[in-house]
């Protein structure tokens, strides 16, 4: 993993005030997201979080500093 | 068998106060969660089980039970487990500090008691008067008898941490304050002189006048005396969440605090700042003056400077922390931080959503823009930021710091606790960007139906709907959020005694006191600078509407004047004078 397991719940959830706000930022640019599009969107950015997440850096599988945190 | 080194360990007596505290704030939060869920489903028209006129007696015991007790409890605990590890001392008189709380609990239980009578009609008692409860609303006299007592509890408090301090200088004449201990000790001033002003709104004139002792009351003077108290109350909620990121969240990031005298500096300003910026709760009252309301906005937006020092200091320990732990890089040191642990994740994010808070509170407090959004449903996501996120969640994620120290127990769940502040970070945003947005709608704050026959919010974005399904939806998971923390409380409490409890103690620093200027110290020059800026801000304002109201009410004035008085007198007088004139005429003609 790239990231510890705490440290990518913290960024999933960091991804809440972005799709909300997402939406109103948006629509400054004429591009009106409705709901089920926003939630689209939010479903496609956690795959790419955890497709990144899970894959193994380097290729050889290993954790990285990010895990420091879960010796805490 | 290791002994632990806990502070229950090293301060049995005081760890039971700590706690009694704590738990009687769980109680309040717990009673103030299910009202908050309650209100939610209500107003957002999701499921309404209660009658629209009790909606107000849900609001006042959501607001009261949370930001009074739920707060004050959780900060007592906080300030007497920070004298005593900083002073390295007990209470002086433990009696004493189980009669300031027992003062405190029996005041709440009678205001509680007050609020939630509304709910019968068995009994004509009632308390429906919001947390703001200045005139023209009227509570039964219980709800602010029970006020009183609560008050009085931490004023007596507050002279215990005196105390404490004052025999820990007799023995120390020439160390320093210890920052904890500083941090209490300017707090309780400011409390002390914000009190005042609710002291007297209720002594003088809420009180007496509930109890029919007289008939009327100046609904201005008891609002502005509100509000003398009602801001700076929301920095005595704020200041041991700042004391916590200070002095423990730098300790769980693995470093030291950047700056001591930086900390100093913040606390001293926020004595001095913090109570001459009440009436900029009161831009839309009629009745005081523009210049005094841009006195206010002038101090308020002072008060940003401790805000940013304090964004700066702890961010900067917090990198300190990281790189100790071998973060590298401009922001590669952010992956270091010890995302596992709650205490820190609940603090860090807590942190965060008050980033969000000072740029709505920036809003609320410039003269002109707060027009667009004065008592609509952007203040209630203001306050559910700072109060509701980076108060409650930073005591809940110090809870789990605490929790071992003051029961002796591990921590039930460090897994749920990880889960619980993230849940809450999740729950309001969803809840507190609707509420923003709403405000900017024009959405009112405060009321049970928010829907009009015959008028539609247009939202720029979406829809209504889509906002209150996002309310609603924030309300769920804030409630679920709460379910997980109590788990974890009685997870906890029913855990068997531990022998392996980290030691109790808090942040070094990197810059010390050592470094700090003397005259930090001298909290009588701050207390009297404070003073001072209140007399400035305050007296001309409180003159004024005394002047034009009267102390209790226009309607008691020896002298009522008013333009339709004059005419009448005018006409009086004119008519006696007239016939006067003609009465004298006659008689010249006749003689």
């Amino acid at each position: 993993m790239r990231i510890s397991k705490a440290g990518l719940l913290v960024v999933l959830a960091l991804l809440a005030p972005l799709l909300v706000e997402l939406r109103t930022v948006l629509s400054w640019v004429n591009v009106e997201l409705t709901v089920l599009e926003t939630a689209v969107v939010g479903a496609v950015l956690v795959v790419v979080i955890l497709v990144w997440a899970f894959l193994p850096e380097n290729g050889d599988g290993k954790t990285t500093e990010g895990d420091v945190s879960s010796e805490n | 068998m290791t002994m632990s080194n806990a502070y229950i360990d090293d301060f049995p007596a005081e760890a039971k106060l700590v706690r009694t505290a704590f738990y009687s704030s769980f109680l309040a939060l717990a009673l103030g969660g299910v009202f908050g869920i309650i209100q939610t489903l209500h107003r957002t028209g999701y499921y309404r089980f209660i009658d629209s006129a009790d909606y107000y007696t849900v609001l006042t015991a959501h607001g009261v039970f949370l930001v009074i007790s739920f707060t004050i409890f959780f900060l007592v605990g906080v300030f007497t487990w920070a004298i005593t590890t900083s002073l390295d001392r007990g209470v002086e008189d433990l009696r004493f500090s189980w009669g300031w709380y027992g003062l405190m609990a029996t005041g709440i239980t009678l205001s509680g008691v007050a609020i939630l009578a509304g709910f019968t009609d068995a009994t004509d008692i009632s308390a429906s008067v919001l947390f703001t409860f200045y005139a023209p609303l009227q509570a039964h006299p219980m709800f602010y008898l029970g006020l009183v007592l609560f008050v009085v509890g931490t004023w007596l408090a507050g002279a215990d941490w005196f105390r404490s301090w004052w025999a820990w200088k007799q023995e120390n004449p020439d160390s320093r304050i210890p920052l904890p201990t500083f941090m209490v000790l300017t707090t309780m001033l400011m409390w002390y002189i914000a009190t005042l002003g609710v002291a007297a709104a209720i002594l003088l004139f809420l009180l007496p006048w509930s109890l029919g002792l007289v008939d009327s009351v100046n609904p201005l003077l008891t609002r502005t005396l509100f509000w003398f108290f009602g801001h700076p109350v929301v920095y005595f909620w704020l200041m041991p969440a700042y004391m916590m990121w200070y002095v423990l969240l730098p300790k769980v990031s693995g470093g030291k605090l950047f700056s001591d005298p930086l900390a100093r500096v913040v606390f001293v300003l926020f004595l001095i700042l913090s109570v001459p910026t009440g009436i900029h709760h009161q831009y839309l009252d009629p009745g005081i003056a523009e210049g005094f309301k841009f006195i206010a906005m002038t101090n308020t937006m002072f008060l940003l400077l401790p805000s940013l020092l304090t964004a700066f200091t702890v961010v900067a320990s917090m990198e300190h922390g990281a790189r100790q732990r071998g973060g590298e890089g401009y922001f590669g040191w952010l992956t270091a931080l010890p995302w596992r642990d709650p205490v820190f994740t609940g603090m860090a994010l807590a942190g965060l959503m008050f980033a969000a808070a000072g740029f709505s509170g920036m809003i609320n407090a410039g003269m002109n823009i707060n027009y667009l959004v004065h008592n609509t449903f952007w203040v209630v996501g203001h306050f559910h930021l700072t109060v509701g996120t980076a108060v409650a969640l930073t005591f809940m994620a110090v809870t789990y710091w605490f929790l071992p120290q003051i029961t002796g127990r591990a921590l039930w769940s460090r897994s749920v606790a990880l889960g619980q502040v993230v849940l809450w970070f999740v729950g309001m945003t969803f809840m507190s960007n609707a509420m923003h947005r709403g405000g900017l709608l024009g959405v009112p704050r405060r009321t049970a139906e928010p829907q009009y026959d015959g008028f539609e919010f247009e939202a720029a974005v979406g829809s209504m709907g889509e906002l209150q399904a996002q309310i609603a939806l924030g309300g769920i998971l804030l409630t679920l959020s709460l379910v997980l923390f109590f788990a974890n409380v009685f997870g906890t409490a029913l855990n068997g005694r531990s022998d392996e409890l980290p030691a109790n103690e808090y942040a070094g620093t990197l810059s010390g006191p050592e470094d700090a200027p003397l005259v930090l110290d001298n909290l009588k020059l701050w207390t009297a600078i404070a003073v001072v800026l209140v007399i400035f801000a305050y007296t001309f304002p409180l003159l004024s509407i005394v002047d034009r109201g009267g102390l209790f009410g226009p309607d008691i004035n020896p002298l009522p004047v008013s333009l339709e008085t004059v005419h009448l007198l005018a006409f009086v007088l004119e008519s006696h004078v007239t016939g006067t004139l003609e009465s004298i005429a006659w008689l010249g003609v006749n003689r």
